[in-house]
Parts: C-alpha cells; sequence; structure tokens
C-alpha cells in the first residue's frame, strides 16, 4: 500500500504502448487529441494527447471532475465519436463505428424501454446471429430457447427474479434497471465493457451493492472494463488501475491530460477496510483531479 | 373554400348574434333604416353605383329613411336574408323559391331587374352533344340555376328520359375554371357569366345551350322581406318606393350607357367596362319599369315560374318536410295563386314597378 | 355551495359537483339552441335554420333511412331497416367519405417511413428535412389548380390534398420524436450487433410508435378538414359534399345530424387509436 502512495506517476503512459505486455492490448490509446471549433477561428480543446494501453483483464477507472472529457474519451472507444488526432484501436483493429467489440452500460436510457427484461437479454445474440429474415428459419425456434434459458440463468446471477423476466423496464427501480444492462451486455461476452457514470444515478445503498456485484462479476470472468466515474471513492474500490484525467490549474484553455496513472490492490480499497490510508490517497487523487500536478505546454508543445 | 367557410361563419354568427341584433336594431329607430344585401352579377353591380353615385341617399332622403347596401357572397347574402339580419336581398327566382321561400319567410319581389339571356351556359369538349352527355361527367355547381339549364336543356332537345344518367359533380365557381380546363377528361361544364368568358378563351370548348334559349325563367329579383314590407308604421312601403325609384335612375343611366355607371358597375365586380359590356349583352336588362311590371303582369311568368318551383321540388329543394309542390305557393301581380291558398311564401308584386312607370314615386 | 371557489387552485369539488359541472355547459348549449329554435318557430313555423325536434328527427330519419336524392334505388315497401340503412344518404356518403380517409391515412405510412430516416440518417436528414420544413409552411389549399393538373378532380386530388395537407406536419413531428430518441439507445443497440434495419425499425422506430399514434390522433382533425375542403370543391358523394347541396337550400336539418356523426366518428377513430396504442404498447408512458 505505501509504495502505491510514494510513487503515484509509476507509470509512464508514453511508454507502456511500446513495452511488451504479458496479456494482450485491449485497449490502445495513442496520442488521442480531441477539440471542437468553436466559432470562426478558435478551437476548444477537450483531450490533448492521450496515450493509454489497456490490458486483457483490466478493471481500469477513469477519474476526473466533470467535463475533463472522461465520457468522450469513453465514447471514442466505443466508436461514437472520433478523434481529432491520435489513434484508437479494440482488440488490435481501428475503431470506425459503434460495433459489438464493446460493450455499453450508459447512466440512463440502458434498456430498451418497449421490451421486456428477457426480451432486453436476448437481443444481442439474437440478433448478432440472426437477420431479421433469418428469423424465418427453423434453427431460430431453438436457438431462441437456448439464449433465453442463458439469459434466465444471467439473470438470476444479477440477483434478480425469474418473475422479472416478464417484466418492462419501467417496472423496475433504477438499481434492477442497471442490473438488467450489465447482464445484457455479458450476454454478448464483449472483450471490452464500457460503462459510463453506471452507477450514478443511483441511491447510495444500492449502489455499493451494485459495487459488490460488479466486482464479483469481474472477478468470476475478468472481462476488460473501462469505467468512468468522478466518484473517487467508487473508483478506488472497483478499480484494479485508476486514470486520472485533468485539466491543468495553470492553464485552462488546454486540454485534459493524464494526470495520474496508478495500479490499484485488486482487493478494492474501501474506507472501511483501509481506513486512514484510504483517505489519504483520496485526498491525494482529488490534488491531481484539480490538474495542480499538471505542467503547461512548452512553446514547442512537448510536455514538460 | 373560402365562400363556404364565409357562409358557415356568417350562420354560425348569425345564429349567435339573433338576439343581438335585434336590440341593436331597436336602439337609433329614430330613421328608420333597411339593409340591402347584394352580391357580384352583372345585373346586381348597379346597386354598387346606386350607392357611390349619391342616387340612393337622395330617394332615401325624399322618403325620410336611411338605406343601407351591403355586398354580400351570394350565399352568404342568402343566409343572412333567411336569418333576418338584411331587410332586401338580390336573388334569382328560383333561389327566391328555394332559400327565404321554403324556409317559410314570406317574401316580396318587388323588382324583376332582368332575366339570364345567355349569361349561363352548357360548355363541351370535342363536339358533344346533348344525346351524349348521360354518361359524362359534368362539372357543376348542383341545385343552382346552372343544374336548372342543364336539366332544360335536355329537355328541350328531347333527352327527358336520359335525365337521371347525367353523373353530376358539385364543383365550387370558385375553382371550377380551373379545375375544368386541367381536365381534358371531363367534357362538360356548366356555368356562368364571366366564368363562361374564361373557359371559352379555350377555342376547343364551345357552347351547346346557354340560357338565351330559355329567356325569362332564369329571373334576376329584388326581394324584400313581406313583414318588412307591411309594416304598420308605413317605412316598408317608403323603403320599396325608394329603392325602386334609385334603381330605375340608375338602370337608365346604365342603359344609356352613361360612362360612370358602366365604370361603377364594372368595378363592382372587378371587370373591366369591356367585359362587363359583354355581360350586359347577355344580360336581358329590364331598363324601363314598364318593360318590367308588363312582363310581372304578363301571362309568361306565371309558366317560367312553374318550371321553376317544379323543379326545386323535384330535387328536393323545398325541402325534407315539403310532401307537395304546392306547400310553397307563389301569387302574382293579378292575384292569381300557383299552389295552395293557406301557403303562400313568394309574391311577385308591381306596384313599384308600375309607380315608377307612371312616375309616381 | 358553502364554499364557491373557482379561483381556488386547490378547491376539492366533491364528486357530484364535478360531473354536474362537465354537463353544466352541454345543458346551456342545448338550451340556448331550443330558446333560439322556439323563438324563431314561434315567428316563423317553417324556420330552417334553427330547427326544430321535428324537423331534426324527420332530417334524421331521411338521412338514414331514405336514399339519396340522386341515387335510382328506391326502397321495397317491404324492406328491412338495415336493407333501407345499407342504400341510405349517410350510409353512402359515410362509405366514400371513409373511403378517402383510409386511403390517406394509409398514405401517411410511407411518410412516417420517411420521417424515421430523415430523423435517423443523416444522408437522409440532409437531403429532406429542410425541404419538408418549407414545404410544410406551404398552404396546401391554394395548390389546387396544380392539384388538378396533377390527379385530375376525382377520388385522387381529394386524397392528395389530405396527404399533403398533413404529411409535413407529421414528418417533422416524427423525425422530432426520432431525434429524441436517446442516443445512448442507439449506441447500444450497435454493440449489441444490429445492423442499421434492426436499429431504425427494431430499436427506433418501435420506441416511437405510440407517439407516432397520438401525432396521428391529433392530426385526424386537420386531415377531416382537408376532406371537407377536397368535398366541398368538386365532389359527387361525400359527407361534405352533402353539407354543402343542404347548404344551398339550408337543409340544416340534415347538417345539423350530419355534423354529428362526423363529431361522432372522428371521437371513435380516436378512439380506438388510443385504445390500439394502449393495447399494442403496454410500456408506453406518456
Amino acid at each position: 500500500m505505501v509504495s502505491i502512495l510514494s510513487a503515484p506517476q509509476a507509470r509512464p503512459h508514453a511508454a507502456a504502448s511500446s513495452s511488451e505486455s504479458p496479456s494482450p492490448t485491449a485497449v490502445q490509446i495513442q496520442n488521442v487529441s480531441v477539440s471542437y471549433p468553436i466559432g470562426k477561428k478558435a478551437r476548444r480543446t477537450i483531450l490533448e494527447d492521450i496515450s493509454i494501453d489497456i490490458q486483457q483483464g483490466e478493471f481500469v477507472v477513469l477519474l476526473g471532475e466533470t467535463g475533463c472529457g472522461k465520457s468522450t474519451l469513453l465514447r471514442m472507444i466505443l466508436g461514437q465519436e472520433h478523434p481529432t488526432q491520435g489513434h484508437i484501436a479494440v482488440s488490435g483493429s481501428a475503431v470506425q463505428r459503434v460495433d459489438s467489440r464493446c460493450g455499453y452500460v450508459p447512466q440512463k436510457y440502458s434498456l430498451f424501454p418497449d421490451r421486456t427484461v428477457l426480451e432486453n437479454l436476448a437481443m444481442g445474440p439474437e440478433t448478432s446471429h440472426y437477420h431479421i429474415l433469418g428469423r424465418l428459419k427453423p434453427s431460430f425456434r431453438t436457438f431462441r430457447k437456448q439464449v433465453h434459458a442463458e439469459a434466465l440463468n444471467q439473470l438470476r446471477h444479477m440477483g434478480l427474479q425469474q418473475s422479472d423476466a416478464g417484466k418492462y423496464p419501467h417496472q423496475l427501480s433504477g438499481g434492477m434497471q442497471q442490473r438488467v444492462a450489465i447482464a445484457q451486455a455479458l450476454m454478448m461476452k464483449s472483450r471490452v465493457l464500457l460503462m459510463d457514470e453506471a452507477f450514478s444515478a443511483l441511491d447510495p445503498a444500492t449502489r455499493s451493492s451494485l459495487q459488490r456485484l460488479l466486482r464479483t462479476v469481474w472477478s468470476e470472468t475478468r472481462p476488460t472494463v473501462v469505467f468512468v466515474t468522478h466518484n473517487t471513492a467508487e473508483a478506488l474500490y472497483l478499480g484494479t488501475r485508476l486514470i486520472v484525467l485533468a485539466r491543468s490549474s495553470h492553464a485552462d484553455h488546454c486540454g485534459s491530460r493524464v494526470a495520474l496513472d496508478m495500479q490499484l490492490p485488486a482487493s478494492g480499497m474501501s474506507l472501511r477496510n483501509n481506513g486512514q490510508e484510504f483517505l489519504d490517497l483520496v485526498d491525494h487523487i482529488e490534488q491531481f483531479s484539480r490538474g495542480d500536478h499538471l505542467t503547461t505546454p512548452s512553446p514547442d508543445g512537448e510536455i514538460r | 373554400m373560402k365562400a363556404t367557410n364565409v357562409r358557415f361563419l356568417s350562420l354560425i354568427g348569425s345564429l349567435l348574434l339573433l338576439q343581438g341584433f335585434a336590440v341593436t336594431a331597436n336602439a337609433h329607430a329614430d330613421v328608420p333604416t333597411f339593409t340591402v344585401g347584394w352580391s357580384v352579377y352583372a345585373g346586381w353591380n348597379p346597386y354598387f353605383y346606386m350607392q357611390k353615385s349619391g342616387i340612393l341617399k337622395k330617394w332615401a332622403d325624399k322618403y325620410a329613411i336611411a338605406i343601407k347596401v351591403q355586398r354580400f357572397d351570394y350565399a352568404a347574402s342568402l343566409d343572412s336574408f333567411v336569418a333576418k339580419n338584411i331587410d332586401a336581398c338580390t336573388m334569382t327566382n328560383m333561389e327566391a323559391l328555394d332559400m327565404p321561400a321554403a324556409a317559410g319567410v314570406d317574401s316580396t319581389a318587388i323588382i324583376i331587374g332582368d332575366y339570364s339571356n345567355g349569361n349561363d351556359a352548357i360548355l363541351v369538349r370535342n363536339g358533344l352533344t346533348f344525346d351524349k352527355l348521360p354518361g359524362q361527367r359534368i362539372m357543376l355547381v348542383q341545385k343552382t340555376v346552372s343544374e336548372y339549364l342543364l336539366e332544360r336543356g335536355m329537355v328541350l332537345n328531347g333527352q327527358q328520359a336520359q335525365l337521371s344518367k347525367l353523373r353530376l359533380i358539385n364543383t365550387s365557381d370558385s375553382d371550377i375554371v380551373p379545375a375544368f380546363l386541367n381536365n381534358t377528361s371531363n367534357p362538360v361544364v356548366v356555368t356562368w357569366k364571366p366564368l363562361v368568358s374564361q373557359i371559352l378563351a379555350d377555342k376547343s370548348i364551345h357552347s351547346i345551350f346557354d340560357s338565351s334559349k330559355i329567356p325569362a325563367e332564369i329571373l334576376d329579383l329584388l326581394v324584400v322581406r313581406t313583414e318588412v314590407l307591411n309594416r304598420p308604421d308605413g317605412s316598408g312601403v317608403k323603403f320599396a318606393k325608394a329603392i325602386s325609384g334609385a334603381w330605375y335612375e340608375t338602370v337608365q343611366q346604365l342603359a344609356a350607357g352613361q360612362p360612370q355607371a358602366l365604370k361603377y358597375s364594372a368595378a363592382a365586380s372587378g371587370d373591366s367596362v369591356d367585359s362587363y359590356k359583354e355581360q350586359l349583352k347577355t344580360t336581358a336588362l329590364f331598363a324601363t319599369p314598364k318593360s318590367a311590371s308588363e312582363f310581372a303582369t304578363g301571362p309568361a311568368i306565371k309558366q317560367k315560374m312553374d318550371l321553376v318551383r317544379q323543379f326545386c321540388y323535384a330535387h328536393g329543394l323545398l325541402g325534407q318536410g315539403i310532401k307537395s309542390v304546392d306547400d310553397v305557393a307563389i301569387t302574382y301581380p293579378d292575384g292569381s295563386i300557383q299552389g295552395r291558398k293557406d301557403r303562400v311564401r313568394l309574391r311577385f308584386n308591381a306596384t313599384y314597378m308600375q309607380a315608377a312607370q307612371q312616375g309616381k314615386l | 355551495m358553502a364554499n364557491f371557489s373557482p379561483f381556488d387552485i386547490q378547491a376539492r369539488p366533491n364528486r357530484l359537483l364535478s360531473q354536474s359541472l362537465s354537463v353544466l355547459l352541454f345543458v346551456i348549449c342545448i338550451g340556448l339552441y331550443m330558446q333560439t329554435s322556439i323563438s324563431r318557430h314561434r315567428e316563423n313555423s317553417e324556420d330552417r335554420v334553427v330547427p326544430n325536434a321535428r324537423q331534426l328527427a324527420a332530417g334524421i330519419h331521411a338521412s338514414v333511412f331514405e336514399p339519396a336524392e340522386e341515387d335510382d334505388y328506391i326502397p321495397a315497401d317491404n324492406a328491412s331497416r338495415w336493407e333501407r340503412l345499407h342504400h341510405s344518404m349517410i350510409w353512402k356518403d359515410t362509405v366514400s367519405s371513409g373511403r378517402r380517409f383510409f386511403i390517406s391515412l394509409l398514405l401517411l405510412i410511407p411518410a412516417i417511413l420517411l420521417a424515421l430516416h430523415i430523423g435517423l440518417f443523416p444522408w437522409f436528414g440532409a437531403g429532406f428535412l429542410r425541404f419538408v420544413l418549407f414545404f410544410d409552411k406551404i398552404v396546401a389549399l391554394s395548390l389546387l389548380p396544380i392539384l388538378f393538373i396533377v390527379f385530375g378532380i376525382d377520388e385522387w386530388s381529394k386524397i392528395a390534398l389530405i396527404v399533403i395537407g398533413v404529411a409535413p406536419t407529421i414528418i417533422l413531428d416524427v423525425s422530432q420524436m426520432v431525434r429524441a430518441v436517446p442516443q445512448e439507445q442507439i449506441v447500444k443497440a450497435f454493440t449489441l450487433d444490429a445492423n442499421n434495419f434492426d436499429v431504425a425499425y427494431r430499436v427506433v422506430f418501435r420506441q416511437v410508435m405510440p407517439q407516432v399514434i397520438n401525432s396521428l390522433r391529433l392530426n385526424l382533425k386537420p386531415m377531416m378538414l382537408f376532406l371537407f375542403a377536397g368535398e366541398m370543391i368538386a365532389a359527387s358523394d361525400g359527407l361534405a359534399y352533402r353539407i354543402a347541396i343542404m347548404r344551398r337550400h339550408m337543409g340544416m336539418d340534415v347538417i345539423l345530424p350530419y355534423v354529428l356523426w362526423v363529431a361522432f366518428l372522428l371521437f371513435l377513430i380516436d378512439l380506438s387509436l388510443r385504445v390500439l396504442n394502449r393495447r399494442m404498447h403496454p410500456w408506453f408512458q406518456s
């Protein structure tokens, strides 16, 4: 534990991509910058020269204050947005558009309101194996039976009752909905699971029970997870690796950069388990979140 | 559409304001005030000149009454007349019978202004003749003099038996010209001037029948509510005298070709003087009170009106409740009655035309 | 009446009171009508502008059990009521107006699908949206002469008038609904291996369907207005045709039942769409 505090910037992020890694790279983010034109001449920079390599099986938490661009980064991994400069690859190939390489659990609207829980879960496997006309084939019926059985299994695993399977999303509580949303993403067996503030709208008790559930699920199958949050305690509990994005507090016209990139203990840190150490770490991280440690770029663009 | 909206609104308005009207009418009863409604038509446009030239005011002042003249859409003017919002109104003999008279509003025609002498016409493409009309689609404003003209044309051409085979398409007069010209699949249209002239500009279309072949059947009248005419204070009679005097002074100027009279009468319908003169050619004006009163007291009018009332009855224009053509009866200046004595609804009164003739106004 | 408080937002009128308040205006309307009718009939027993109950009953009977004046059909003396109804004026007019109405409704389906594409597919949006925005502001009635040239004066010009009249509004409305579908849903569907067709028709369209039906419900009255306009301009049958003809001789005894019948039909269509919506989309929260 002490080692974490003493070497907060232990991983030189630029070097990571070139070093040979024990597990294959799941997500590769290379020198990504994002900026939008505002008005005729000016551009607003959101992200600036971000490079992150995420190994398979890592649980990466992207932490940062509101507006720091962490969700933008997630959307670029998804393929929903594209970097102005740089390159993003998932499972070794470049991201062009949204596809099923990544699973996705957003904060809201994570389920299709017009489908029951079971239909929501079955939708992914069904669409990926049978297109609309293919469903006329007799084999589809057996396939659907299998998928439904698997979906019920998954539901049980997520702590839902069999009777919930026929319900529509609006009949479930927010926590239940997010459980179903995680199950729905897991049904696709995607290599990478992207979660955008997935628990931020929930009340504290539900939130911590979902955090426990997510950790359990992750430790069982070890998918690669990229979890975006602005809550430091959540980040410390969930992740195996913490990446803090922040804008330099000295020069706020610049985009956000990686302010901190650190490994976390696999057991999950919490105030109850780690006491004062946890609090110190939170303090420490929040300094980075404010961008206190970031320097301004030198005139030639190099980051000192 | 515009016309129908207006008439519908006016109907609703008249329903709602019914009581209100009665109250305001009583409010300034010092000088008896009368309102005449008229609508755009060659034979009625002179009312516009009559008002603008001051002729009307002169005659009204002579009888110490006030007369207002108000332009309406034709349908709206009839609605207003039936709703008793106006005291007198220009209309054809057919509408006089099937609108106010059939609706129980006892009406008196005091001026027979003119008859259509070619203003209404049946126009065809491809040289169609009457025997070819059955089965063809015929565009016209149904239940008006257009349909009457069509039936009379069929009858006079020996096609009476084919009448039920006509395929009529009720077409609003505001759209009938483009609708006919742009649909060569519809070979027949029945309408009136100036629409007739607009359609005949297309040389492939020609007229096979017009109202000059049924002279004096389509009459253009000034109709007064009988109860107004019979007001106990005599103001109704004064009104009838004043408007008759003004009318014949106006018409005489028009017949004499007085430029101002022509100009204003043409402007009343937004026509050019030339176009208006062309319309007048097919309008048989009773330019003198003598001609009008002779027609009103002669035998021809009864015969013509009988054709019209039979048509109205056969087409249900006298209303759902009317079970006999005699239930809407007509009297003539000689006192004779067409129909049941106790159900006289339309009266032809030559008193004022004769007074004008004798110079007693 | 102890606490008379019409301007109190927090007032709680009891059930009986609110029920009677809700019928009050109906009673006033009927009362005013009757009063007007009675006073007009006192003056003129044959008044047609405000027909009395007897005239109305005769008018209803004529519309429901007697053939239209232009028809050759003469019912046999022993014809059943059904037989008479089947050949009646109101039946004939309802069928022909109804056919125009439902064909237009069917033709709105492609418009709705186009709207889906405009809202969802950037290429369609770029190509169509501005044009539809512009076209929406065109007063369809003023295009009538053009419609006559293109569609003739028969059925198709009336149907075209309805479709051109309401389709742009519906397209704009539906494409707004499509745009309002959260981006998360579309992204999520793509992560579940859905293709463009799946996303458009099996995710977005299914979700906006109840709103689309509600939009149609709101447009029923404009549709009827355009149908009436068309039938009043040129027609040989239909509900508005009959009203136009009856007005020529002030047949309010037939017009009033027709107006109420049209109102009832519209109410019925609206109700059935509402019930259909509730049945088909139990998940929908308005």
